[in-house]
């Protein structure tokens, strides 16, 4: 009997195996839906921007939703969907692009063939593409560098984590890429790409099978092309702690840092690893341990959490994204700002709860305690078909055969403690990182790194012993960090 | 790409066909029952796969904020509910919501304090045992409080990189001379950094408004209805009514157009901000009722100015317009991020030329009749999970204290002519009643 269970057990779990994607529709029927989804998922994005044209997937991308096609204006789609209160878009990402839209079942046949326009017959006007661009380098020139330090810090990491790969530059591009972009680039791009071979087409909600007809026949019009399959970009060792300090003003510190992680969900590790890394720093959630330490215990900031796949956006959304799935991940720990002052305290103290993580693992009553915690949260993960949807398309991304949230629940019924420990010491580390500052004053943080001085803190108001006997051990954390691994970036000089 | 409305007018569609039975464009019923003590509870039991959606709505929000020195406070005591009762101390409570795999969080803003959790059905009578618990029996230590008043410093310190922030502030500040919508709901940063020092006044501000009267009770979902009130009755009942009103000053009349620059620290494009005095939300209010019409009409993608402003001209990286939803009255912002510091005074320009043509020109009625389609499919579209229905309910039922009114506000709405929308941007769109707000980068 146990042999029998150990067989089924190994069958729910799926190598990744990528590129095993055609154009079978992934169809999930909800009758009672009164909604129809369409999610097109083409295997194309930023990581297939060329040299010197970085942001052009997104620039493309960007043209199809909210440019004109050879039919309407953009005024006129706008004008056409509004009654409808149905829109569509785009969700350009690494790996790929996700071409999405829903609507009313009342109104799919006034809205299918907006949405497929947009798709099939784009314009590439020149006015449209003005547009985007201006917006595109108003976000990358201003929003990004001054407006969220949080996000700010989060794609300097990325950037270094991936320097040199095709991941090395952030979705948005570069300055110097978006201003070098024609339109002949777009239509490129857009016909190299967004073709007949190269998407995963997903349905969901309320439709029929003649829907599913129709929509297949109609993406059979896509430009002729070849199946893209992108390889797994190899990011550079990290040796020892790497720290990028970008200097701003800037009233408070934002602090991410990471590095890559060779497990991929679908992965039976991956999904004991997504126990420890709840338990240690689950998203906005005050389950989180990091946040138990650094918000709960000293008040330093609003929020402090974990990750072991990508979540853009995090400021604003509660549960995981769908559609940006990557073939390479990194565990990466986020830090909501802090006092300036507590900035070198609060990353020994971020570092050293990731350390006692590798060296402790987790005890049975926190495995216990996150494992019946994530059983019942991933409930939430997609409660609706539009959401469920995306994680199916997620699922053919990444070879996936079953379904991933199903898999996850199963997983957990069955996980010990030492399944989790075990892949905690196989992918966790806390010697080899990239560390991102965005704060002011860099020169003074960067010789206190350097020098391994000590971080003594001084609360505004009374801790509890625990807190000041713990600190003891905080302030004088060892940072082993050279002189010559510690850059400092002026705001400006990002994202060129 | 954005084709959808302000979700106020979800909250406004969803609300009025919850009543709507007779056109059966809800398909849910829900049952209000009050109990002896004022707890209203509302229930809409729903077909989901086995979630529940659990709101306490208080009733109290940063405009009960009235006395000096406290602003922000109704958003920090959010936070210090957290902090767990003597029966369920602050960790016991996060290991309790934790083991359920709840999706637990709050809100606050001007009008209203929401406290929510999601979860599975089978969990509903642990939920309803310490929420009841920490409405009732909240306490907490000086130390844990003066604490969790630096997670609220950080709050503040991360929102403040947004421009739009920094405008806001100064508008609010601007525009309201004693009404406490004066301040914006995480507060002047003064009054924060003092909160260490409110440890006393934190309870005061517990016992006066964390009272049954104050509060209302939203239940969606996979649920039982019978049962339900049931429990609530017997978790809620014991809980003492003695709710004490904020002496809350009337904001009088603005007599003339007001002003303001404000530098941003870092580089952003310059916003324009603009904001009339409106009134306060009101479902027999039909000119209040048209303006909700006039931000979309006006400013929204469909319309001339954003085609023009937006799209041809590309002069602006944003426009966009809310007509406000408060319990008393508030501001309609007109919102626009000019990409030419030059063109500032030509956006202006538009904007009020804009205002003056709804004055004077009745509005297509056929983009009328598409507002009113976009509204009741934005509605339709929205009712995918009891979190859905729930939150868009949520802050109608803040404002009003119960669903009853939004009949009538509903009818109200489906009723108005582009001869209203015209009189209300008569009324609204006077100069004295204007406030603007012009941000530049620093740098």
């Amino acid at each position: 009997m146990k042999k029998i269970l150990v067989v089924s057990l190994m069958a729910i779990f799926v190598f990744t195996l990528f590129a095993q994607h055609n154009n079978k529709p992934v169809l999930l029927q909800v009758s009672a839906d009164p909604t129809v989804s369409i999610k097109i998922m083409f295997f194309a994005g930023s990581q297939n921007d060329p040299a010197g044209k970085e942001g052009l997937a997104y620039i493309t991308s960007q043209m199809l939703s909210d440019g004109s096609t050879e039919t309407n204006s953009y005024e006129t789609i706008l004008e056409k969907l509004y009654p409808l209160a149905a829109g569509y878009n785009v969700l350009p990402s690494v790996e790929t692009v996700t071409f999405t839209g829903r609507v009313h079942k009342d109104n799919i046949d006034k809205y299918y063939p907006l949405f497929m326009d947009a798709l099939l017959r784009p314009a590439f006007k020149e006015e449209d593409f003005n547009r985007i661009k201006s917006n595109t380098l108003n976000y990358l020139n201003t929003t990004l560098k001054y407006s969220s330090d949080e996000e700010l810090g989060k794609a300097v990491l990325y950037n270094e984590i991936f320097k040199g790969t095709t991941y090395g530059h952030i979705i948005s591009g570069t300055i110097t890429g978006i201003n070098s972009i024609t339109i002949d680039d777009i239509k490129d791009f857009y016909k190299k790409y967004f073709n007949r071979s190269n998407f995963i087409p997903g349905i969901g909600g309320g439709f029929n099978d003649q829907f599913v007809t129709r929509i297949q026949n109609d993406l059979a019009k896509l430009p002729e092309g070849e199946k893209v399959n992108n390889p797994v970009p190899v990011p550079p060792k990290i040796e020892g702690l790497n720290v990028t300090i970008v200097n701003k003003p800037a009233s408070a510190t934002a602090i991410s840092f990471g590095f890559p992680i060779d497990v991929l969900r679908g992965h039976k590790e991956w999904y004991a690893l997504a126990v420890a890394n709840s338990w240690m720093g689950e998203h906005r959630n005050s389950s989180s341990h990091l946040y138990g330490v650094i918000r709960e215990a000293r008040g330093l900031n609003y929020g402090d959490y974990s990750y072991i796949e990508n979540f853009p956006n995090g400021g604003s959304r509660q549960m995981p994204p769908t559609n940006v799935g990557r073939k390479k991940q990194i565990f990466e720990i986020w830090i909501r700002p802090v006092p300036n002052e507590t900035r070198h305290f609060v990353l020994r103290a971020a570092i050293r709860e990731l350390q006692l993580l590798v060296e402790n693992g987790l005890t049975k009553e926190q495995f216990e305690l996150t494992r019946n915690f994530l059983f019942k949260y991933i409930l939430h993960f997609a409660p609706s078909s539009n959401e469920q949807l995306g994680y199916r398309l997620d699922d053919a991304f990444y070879g996936i055969s079953s379904n991933h949230l199903d898999i996850f629940r199963e997983a957990l019924k069955n996980m010990t403690v030492e399944d989790v420990n075990s892949s905690i010491k196989k992918y966790l580390q806390f010697e080899n990182l990239q560390i991102a500052f965005i704060t002011n004053e860099a020169e003074q943080l960067k010789e206190a790194l350097v020098k391994n001085a000590e971080s003594p803190i001084e609360y505004a108001t009374p801790k509890s012993e625990e807190v000041y006997e713990q600190d003891k051990h905080i302030k004088v954390f060892p940072l082993e960090i050279q002189e010559g691994k510690v850059k400092i970036v002026d705001v400006e000089q990002l994202f060129k | 790409m954005k084709k959808y409305l302000f979700g106020i007018f979800l909250i406004l569609f969803a609300t009025v066909n919850l009543l709507a039975n007779d056109e059966k464009v809800f398909p849910y019923k829900y049952i209000s029952e009050k109990l002896d003590n004022g707890l209203k509870i509302i229930l809409i039991p729903m077909d989901s796969p086995g979630l529940v959606a659990y709101y306490s709505i208080v009733r109290t929000g940063s405009r009960d904020e009235w006395e000096p020195g406290k602003s922000g406070f109704a958003h920090f005591f959010e936070h210090m509910m957290f902090r767990g009762t003597e029966r369920f101390p602050g960790s016991v409570y996060d290991k309790l919501v934790t083991s359920i795999g709840a999706d637990a969080n709050a809100y606050t803003s001007n009008d209203l304090t929401v406290y929510h959790l999601n979860f599975a059905s089978e969990d509903l009578e642990t939920v309803m045992d310490i929420e009841s618990d920490r409405f009732r029996n909240l306490a907490y230590d000086e130390r844990e409080f003066q604490t969790e008043s630096g997670a609220v410093y950080g709050e503040y310190r991360k929102g403040r990189t947004s421009p739009f922030s920094v405008a806001i502030e100064k508008m609010q500040d601007m525009a309201f001379d004693v009404h406490t919508y004066k301040h914006t709901t995480i507060g002047f940063e003064t009054d924060i950094k003092n909160m260490p020092n409110q440890f006393e006044y934190s309870k005061s501000f517990y016992q006066r408004y964390y009272r049954p009267e104050n509060v209302v009770l939203l239940i969606v979902g996979d649920i039982d209805a019978d049962k339900t009130m049931d429990m609530a009755a017997k978790y809620y009942s014991e809980w003492k009514p003695g709710y004490t009103s904020p002496k809350i000053e009337q904001e009088p009349p603005q007599k003339e157009a007001r002003s303001a620059e404000v530098t941003y620290e870092g580089r952003t494009l310059p916003l324009l901000l603009q904001a009339y005095k409106n009134d306060a939300f009101d479902a027999g209010n039909k000119n209040y009722l048209a303006s909700m019409f006039l931000a979309d009409l006006a400013f929204g993608e469909t319309s001339e100015l954003y085609q023009k402003l937006f799209l041809t001209e590309q002069k602006v990286q944003m426009l966009a317009a809310n007509p406000g939803m408060s319990r008393d009255a508030g501001l309609f912002y007109i919102y626009s991020m000019v990409k030419n510091p030059d063109d500032i005074d030509y956006v202006r320009q538009e904007i009020q030329k804009t205002l003056e043509h709804f004055k004077y020109n009745k509005v297509d009625e056929k983009k009328l009749s598409d507002l009113k389609s976009n509204m009741k499919y934005s509605f339709l579209m929205n009712l995918d999970t009891p979190d859905d229905v729930a939150g868009g309910l949520a802050r109608f039922i803040a404002l009003t204290g119960d669903i009853n009114v939004v009949d009538t506000f509903y009818n109200n709405l489906m009723e108005i002519t582009t001869e209203d929308v015209m009189k209300a941007a008569q009324l609204y769109f006077e100069e004295n009643r204007r406030n603007e707000v012009i941000l530049k980068g620093g740098k």
